[in-house]
């Protein structure tokens, strides 16, 4: 154990987090004097929905009665056999990982979903299909059991590559949740000793210090000075202080009892374990957490959606001919292949594939600006997200406290609060600036670590707590080395702040040779620091306080307190040198020096700035049409700040309450419709109905729940979702859990975020940043644009493939186009152009319009299917006819002859079939005859394919304004068609499994001729979707 | 709303109307222009059937297979039908208005009248029908006729004839006669110049008859014939069994 001891669960950024919990500690306090707020209460119903779950008395126990109870002692430990033993029957101490579905039941999960089903049924009526023949007919020919193989195949290659996926993004997870192994100091055979944490048990005497984790639940038995950071487990963000004495019977209250994996922040403590692993607190909720069911993602629901209306098309459109087949005296056999045929013709192979390539380059894409997706499904879900629920500190804001304000010589001035400041710009001329940076400089305990002269400024870690290392900073910039200052201004005494004094007092040597006065500096709670002051320091001249001057520090003071930001109020006294000769010795315990009469000098504001990037973001979130609604922990004044500067409250909407206050009147006289924003605190969420908060969702699009608890997170996601929308929620806690569970899309912090947050999240935000969950919703949305465009270039072209078996069997033409020679469309010239669709780039308005509506927006709608199969799709077929009947017709079979000829053709006995010319054919030479018809459909539907690529590039936008070029992708695509099409006529042309066969060069110049008429006609085709049709 | 939707539901009728009928248009002009291109008389490619492949008649009923009784008339009566049918162009008040040409040379003709020559039956001997109208059936010498595929503008070179090998079961030989003598196939009969031009020619053939030695019933013999004796006709493709070739198989019950 020890200092150096990490924590876990946590990752440290220039000290980020421990500013952070610092933060949350002692400067709370400081301004909670000035607003009033009913946080006891708050506190009490906040816990209540925990409690519930808890069955805890030891901290109602003595000491003596808790030895009896864990057989234990409190100066000697456990014994090593008794610790043994108990470790065996309770097992470690550690969270158990949430329960992994086997990898088995994963790998059969993608097996078995969406087309594979489709796929599976055409691969079993193949092989059925060859069954029945061979019965039948012992030499028919394998062509089925290819074909059914070929479809298995797809299937369990694509569910490989599915699983790969996902495992990939997985492993990625496993990575972050890596534990740092966790040490605890434990009385044992009445020794101490350094075991890892995971070994404890029940009745084990620990102790711990300030920065240590604690190990597990235990209840106090000694404690000095110490506080706790339980904001983890019930959401509060003020230090706790905890003691041996039992004070409340809610053992979540109590202050004898520490939580496992919460935070001891100061002072020592020696407890005594209760409860380890799942049993623990933590753990509990973390159960809790594993119970909220996974909804299903959007975009699941769409493919499933596809899936229905393409299994439908297929199915209907395959019983539809059977029975037409069946009637026009077909064999039943034969209708049994028709029908697969059918399907396979219907099914697009390829998608499932394409859909998974496209999602995880979209993943990769996201994980470069910072949002790591567990899920897939979920690069899409954020695209559709129509409320996002985040977190204030840290994802809203830098979680760092900065100088915000300055107020001297009356006059408010502002500070410069970006990531990166380098000087700080407001007027520094006057005499009072020069007092005051003295003593920012002076009145402050935090130093910077050693050894970071080349870190920037801002970025140095410091050892103190969030307010004294925003002063340090600022100082540091404004003045230069501040080290070098307060080595030259030596100091002689000081007392620390506390929360009774509610200021810092210290007492300096000056680097003034001539002055030999001390310099007495004292910063803090401004009504404080005022009451302690006679004058007040005007333009470098002291001045007398009277009224009139006081009055405007007051209106200064409101005035950033309004802010949300955190005032601290600074004066100085210089001890008069006959007094306090150099020599004098100062002593804090008696007071032996004046604490009346200072010179107020100034006062300095401090926030949590907003990050830079995130006004834009939000700008962006609202012209797209999501609401982001705030929900924090935090006081609903800072809340309404930040909410106002980052633009979720936006400049000219008002609240009931600021209505109230503008005109005058009482709050409930307002009219509740003028207000565009609403500040709920979590109180008032607590006595709302269901219906109330609903109503409260729908009216205000400007929201901000403040000082909620994580349960409560929980009834808002539910709330928003009962709207019908797509919620993505923000956390870091462990309490976060069950929102992000339950939140369409969870997105963990990746730097502040907990293990268990990032373990229900969907996505992990690398740099807790929101302007990031923008990006990642601009990606959602293209992915949403591009597969809808990948689904139309693929649907386009079933009609073709379908068209050349209805023509077959109704009017009985020699085969156009084989189903082997289907597949090689569908998982060879298509996969690449189709993948490609996904790098197509944004259409110009994809932040500008409202999030699509889940239960409106398909993916694949009625406009979408009708102008595939019936628009486009019927014009390929009409010019892959024509090339197949302009290949018969040049080899002498003109389309008269074909008609009808399909027994006389298929017969393996005629081997004299005589032609339009009086030409006799045998049964092979007809067949090869038949596989370059298959060869020349193939070719007329790749060519056509092309074309549709083209048009396919825009859905809003005109080709023109999408351009040609900027996708080079797409040319990529187009060149694998080529590439994959000349090396199947040509290279394979002399494997016979395949079907293919050469084309001679004048029949491709003539296909390459009419294909080309058919493709303008295609790219006109573009005409048609923007008519009154409203098609695309 | 009713209304609206009605003009709406018309105006999307009409806008299919149209674009099918457009669609149809273009279509049907498409394939006419495509049909414009092709000559009428001979085929714009050749090249899938460069070699002609072999057929055999009276067409057997299942799979080259023919099965019959000497003694009953029925077993045998469609074989003889359809070889008497496939015969009546060959007949000789049919080729009256032939052209005799001279033997062992190609009849490569000008145009623009093509003229056929005479393919007289009694080349086929026994198996012309004419002195047995029961083809050698009824005696237990059937007869069946090998003809090649008419190919447009094919010219066999050398003297292609067709060689039928005969293979019974066990001890059974069988003598196998082929007429015209030796199976020749005269090249006055090539080249083919079409359906339309070369309206009456008529396709030269080679006659089969099988003679058996043994008594013994059933007799089955299994035959093979092959066009030889020429360059440019392929008598094997390893996938196409009936290029330059046929195998065909006898079963005859007393």
């Amino acid at each position: 154990m020890g200092q150096k001891t990490p924590r876990i669960y946590s990752v440290e950024l220039n000290g980020a987090k421990d500013m952070k919990q610092t933060d949350k500690g002692d400067g709370k306090d400081k301004y909670r004097g000035l607003q009033d707020n009913c946080l006891e209460l708050g506190k009490n119903q906040r816990k209540e929905h925990l409690t519930k779950e808890i069955d805890l008395d030891d901290h109602k126990l003595s000491n003596k009665e808790l030895e009896t109870k864990y057989h234990t002692n409190i100066v000697t430990g456990l014994s090593s056999t008794q610790a043994a033993e108990l470790l065996a029957r309770d097992g470690p101490n550690a969270l158990s990982p949430p329960k992994e579905t086997p990898e088995i039941i994963k790998f059969l999960k993608q097996m078995v979903g969406g087309f594979s089903i489709l796929l599976w049924a055409g691969a079993i009526l193949c092989w059925i299909a060859y069954g029945i023949q061979y019965s039948n007919d012992k030499s028919s020919s394998l062509d089925n059991v290819y074909l059914g193989t070929v479809l298995a195949l797809v299937v369990i290659l694509t569910g490989i590559f599915a699983y790969y996926q996902e495992a990939k993004s997985t492993n990625i997870m496993a990575s972050f949740s890596k534990m740092i192994p966790q040490q605890a100091l434990v009385i044992r055979d009445s020794e101490k000793k350094i075991i890892p944490a995971e070994q404890l048990v029940v009745g084990d005497i620990v102790e711990i210090k300030g920065g240590d984790q604690i190990p597990a639940d235990i209840r106090l038995l000694f404690a000095q000075g110490c506080k706790v950071d339980n904001s983890s487990l019930t959401g509060e963000s003020e230090p706790q202080s905890r003691s041996c004495e039992f004070t409340h019977d809610d053992p979540l209250e109590t202050k004898n009892i520490g939580f496992y994996s919460t935070t001891c922040l100061e002072g020592t403590a020696t407890g005594m374990v209760i409860n380890t692993g799942d049993r623990t607190i933590i753990g509990q909720i973390a159960s809790l957490a594993s119970g909220v069911g996974n909804e299903k993602t959007p975009i699941a629901i769409e493919i499933q959606h596809f899936v229905h209306i393409v299994a439908g098309v297929a199915i209907s459109i395959g019983v539809l001919f059977f029975i037409i087949a069946v009637s026009m005296k077909y064999r039943v056999l034969d209708s049994i292949i028709f029908l697969i045929g059918i399907i396979v013709a219907n099914v697009p192979e390829g998608l499932l594939a394409t859909v998974t390539v496209t999602l995880s380059l979209t993943a990769k894409r996201m994980a470069k600006k910072n949002c790591l997706v567990k899920n897939l499904e979920a690069v899409e879900t954020l695209g559709s997200t129509s409320i996002i629920c985040s977190d204030k500190t840290g994802t809203l804001t830098q979680n760092r406290m900065t100088v915000a304000h300055l107020w001297f010589d009356n006059q408010i001035f502002m500070a410069d609060t970006s990531e990166d400041q380098l000087k700080q710009t407001f007027d520094q001329s006057s005499g009072t600036w020069a007092s005051l940076s003295k003593i920012i400089a002076l009145c402050n305990r935090a130093e910077f670590r050693p050894g970071q002269e080349r870190v920037p400024i801002m970025k140095r870690v410091v050892v103190g707590d969030a307010s004294e290392t925003a002063l340090l900073k600022f100082s540091e910039v404004v003045l230069g080395d501040v080290m070098e200052i307060r080595k030259r201004n030596h100091k002689v005494a000081e007392i620390p702040f506390n929360s009774t004094n509610k200021f810092q007092l210290s007492i300096h040597k000056t680097d003034d040779p001539i002055d030999k006065r001390f310099l007495m500096v004292m910063k803090g709670a401004p009504e404080k620091v005022l009451e302690k002051c006679s004058t007040i320091m005007v333009n470098g001249q002291e001045q007398p306080l009277n009224n009139s001057t006081a009055e405007a520090f007051y209106t200064a003071y409101m005035e950033l307190g309004g802010l949300g930001e955190r005032v601290l109020g600074f004066c100085h006294l210089y001890l008069p040198a006959d007094e306090f000769p150099e020599t004098y010795s100062f002593d804090v315990d008696a007071m032996n020096f004046p604490m009346s009469d200072f010179c107020f000098v100034g006062l300095l504001s401090m926030i949590d700035p907003p990050r830079s990037t995130v006004p834009d973001a939000i700008t962006k979130c609202r012209s797209a049409g999501i609401k982001v609604i705030m929900v924090t922990g935090d006081h609903p004044i800072t809340a309404k700040a930040i909410a106002k500067s980052v633009g979720i409250i936006s400049a000219n909407s008002e609240t009931v309450e600021d209505i109230a206050k503008r005109l005058n009147i009482a709050v409930e006289q307002v009219n509740k419709q003028d207000a565009k924003a609403a500040v709920v605190t979590g109180t008032e969420l607590k006595d709302m109905s269901e219906d109330q908060l609903d109503e409260v969702l729908t009216s205000y699009p400007e929201i901000v729940f403040a000082r909620t608890s994580p349960q409560q997170k929980l009834i808002i996601v539910e709330g928003c979702q009962r709207q019908d929308a797509v919620v993505a929620v923000t956390g870091d806690g462990v309490n976060d859990s069950p929102a992000l569970k339950k939140a369409d899309i969870g997105i963990a912090m990746g730097i502040a975020g907990s293990d268990a947050a990032k373990n229900a999240a969907d996505m992990v935000l690398l740099d807790d940043n929101f302007a990031s969950i923008v990006t990642g919703v601009e990606e959602g949305r293209l992915i949403f644009d591009n597969l809808k465009k990948t689904i139309a270039y693929t649907l386009t072209k079933n009609i073709a493939e379908l068209c050349p078996f209805l023509i077959y069997i109704i009017v009985g033409v020699p085969l156009p186009l084989g189903t082997i020679t289907i597949l090689f469309i569908d998982l060879g010239t298509d996969i690449v152009p189709s993948i490609a669709l996904a790098y197509e780039k944004a259409e110009s308005d994809i932040m500008n319009r409202k999030p699509r509506h889940k239960k409106k927006d398909r993916l694949v709608n009625e406009p979408l299917v009708v102008y595939s199969y019936l628009h486009i799709g019927i014009m390929q077929s009409l010019g892959a006819f024509l090339v197949y009947f302009t290949v018969y017709a040049q080899e002498g079979f003109r389309p008269s002859t074909l008609i009808n000829l399909r027994v006389e053709w298929e017969k393996d006995s005629v081997n004299n079939l005589e032609d339009s010319y009086g030409q006799e054919w045998t049964r092979y030479q007809r067949k090869y005859l038949e596989w370059t018809g298959y060869t020349a459909f193939f070719i007329g539907i790749m060519v056509q394919q092309i074309a549709d690529l083209i048009i396919r590039k825009t859905r809003r936008n005109s080709i023109f304004q999408q351009g040609l070029f900027r996708n080079k992708v797409i040319w990529v695509g187009i060149a694998s068609q080529i590439i994959i099409a000349l090396i199947l006529s040509y290279g394979l042309g002399s494997i016979t499994a395949l079907n293919f066969t050469m084309l001679r060069s004048p029949q491709r110049q003539m296909l390459l001729l009419v294909v080309t008429i058919q493709a303008s006609v295609l790219v006109c085709g573009c005409a048609p979707r923007h008519s009154h049709l409203g098609v695309r | 709303m009713g209304q609206s939707s009605m003009v709406l539901f018309g105006l999307i009728l009409l806008f299919y109307l149209v674009f099918y009928g457009f669609l149809a248009a273009l279509f049907t002009f498409t394939m006419w222009v495509m049909l414009q291109t092709l000559n009428d008389e001979v085929p714009k490619y050749r090249d899938q059937i460069s070699s002609p492949g072999l057929t055999v008649f009276p067409k057997p009923v299942t799979a080259l297979e023919y099965s019959f009784s000497v003694s009953e008339p029925e077993s045998y009566k469609g074989y003889i039908e359809d070889l008497k049918k496939f015969l009546t162009p060959y007949a000789s008040e049919a080729q009256k208005n032939l052209k005799v040409c001279a033997n062992g040379v190609l009849s490569e003709q000008k145009g623009p009248v093509y003229e056929a020559c005479q393919f007289p039956l009694n080349l086929l001997e026994a198996c012309s029908g004419e002195n047995d109208p029961d083809f050698g059936y009824s005696q237990g010498h059937p007869c069946i006729l090998v003809k090649m595929n008419r190919i447009i503008g094919l010219k066999p070179q050398g003297q292609p004839r067709i060689e039928c090998t005969g293979n019974s079961k066990g001890e059974n030989t069988t003598t196998l006669a082929a007429y015209p003598p030796e199976g020749n196939i005269d090249l006055k009969y090539f080249p083919y110049y079409g359906k339309k031009l070369h309206a009456s020619y008529l396709q030269p053939l080679v006659a089969v008859q099988l003679n058996y030695t043994a008594s013994s019933t059933p007799k089955e013999v299994t035959v093979e014939c092959k066009i030889v004796g020429s360059k440019n006709l392929k008598n094997y493709d390893d996938r196409d069994k009936f290029l330059g070739r046929v195998a065909f198989k006898i079963t005859m019950r007393a």
